[in-house]
């Protein structure tokens, strides 16, 4: 077998000794909620797929589960998404050798997510130059073919199973991402915007109807938990 | 121009709602020379707005439910959240306690009233 195969193999294999499970329990609930938005199997699948962001999934549903307008949907998906920007800013070197083709290096920036990327920068910097790519491709395709069944999973499930059990899938993926959106909170700011995160949805909804209330929810709830860390960070620097 | 309705062109929606908007991101640092700072303004404004968006949503989905979990009350959906939480600090910060916990009380709230 040559190296490049054993590395893939390599990197499926640690995949799936973990991390990939991971993925796929917490896309499952994703699963559940695209069902109940209405949305087709083979959509919810191809969203694991081609979105391969969690909370941009969980968004993406959300919002359609909730009727909003079109542009609200893609507008929230994207400010979603930007924190994918210095992940890959933080991979794609490690990756990149003196004959890696661009087209290689786009093609790899679309697996990064939050799991690939953190498993990235804990075992890339050890290994050989010669070896990332193709134990980056391994990983990567491990977890997302695992969290595509995961996903379809979820979405089969999500109806045929006892009342309670389906409940609970359902509330799998708000759980998952609300924990791991808590841990990631590093200072007083971040918490105020979680805190006005779900105090202000149910006012922007009354106030502002489903149609156009995230947007609105973003710009105030967001834009002022900004502005009070900006003011705090000021007073402390001065 | 008119963006697809997930309601009657669900894959063109996701393809111009979904696939897109994140890709862009992912697509833009590949031209992007250097790293950037995380902890300029901009970033720390578009993580603010991310964290809103993404706690507006799951309450979205917590207060007005579809499917077997609007057979749960409304008290039940937050107490799962809240013991959720609760494990969440209990256990230094664990997401891993946050799923376990929430999750057990969704479900025996769920089962409990039948």
């Amino acid at each position: 077998m040559d190296t490049n195969r054993r590395w893939f193999f390599a990197g499926l294999r640690q995949a799936l000794g973990g991390p990939a499970f991971y993925v796929a329990l917490a896309l499952m609930g994703v699963g559940a909620l695209a069902r109940t938005a209405g949305f087709p199997l083979g959509g919810t699948v191809l969203s694991t797929i081609l979105v391969w962001a969690g909370p941009g999934q969980l968004l993406f549903f959300g919002a359609v589960a909730a009727k909003t307008a079109p542009l609200s949907i893609a507008a929230a998906v994207s400010v979603s998404s930007v924190r994918l920007l210095p992940m890959c800013l933080s991979v794609l070197p490690m990756l990149r050798g003196p004959r890696t083709r661009f087209s290689t290096l786009a093609f790899a920036s679309h697996f990064i997510a939050v799991t690939v990327w953190a498993e990235s920068l804990r075992r890339l910097p050890d290994m050989d130059k010669a070896h990332r790519l193709p134990f980056f491709f391994g990983f990567a395709c491990a977890c997302m073919t695992l969290t595509a069944f995961s996903t379809a999973l979820g979405y089969w499930l999500t109806l045929s199973l006892p009342r309670p059990l389906g409940a609970g899938l359902m509330m799998l993926s708000p759980i998952y991402f609300l924990a791991t959106t808590a841990r990631s909170s590093r200072s007083g700011a971040d918490w105020l915007s979680l805190a006005a995160g779900a105090l202000l949805a149910p006012v922007a909804q009354s106030l502002v109807g489903g149609d156009f209330d995230l947007p609105v929810l973003a710009l105030v709830g967001g834009g002022g938990a900004w502005a009070v860390g900006y003011w705090a960070r000021r007073r402390a620097a001065a | 121009m008119t963006l697809p309705d997930p309601a009657l062109s669900p894959y063109l929606a996701l393809l111009l709602l979904g696939f897109l908007p994140s890709e862009i991101w992912r697509m833009a640092s590949l031209f992007f020379a250097r790293r950037i700072d995380e902890d300029s303004e901009a970033f720390l404004f578009v993580r603010s707005v991310a964290n809103v968006l993404l706690v507006g949503v799951v309450t979205k989905i917590v207060l007005l439910p579809k499917g077997d979990l609007a057979y749960v009350p409304v008290a039940a959906r937050l107490g799962a959240i809240a013991v959720g939480a609760a494990a969440f600090f209990l256990f230094r910060r664990s997401v891993f306690a946050a799923i376990v916990a929430g999750e057990a009380t969704i479900i025996l709230a769920a089962w409990s009233i039948g």
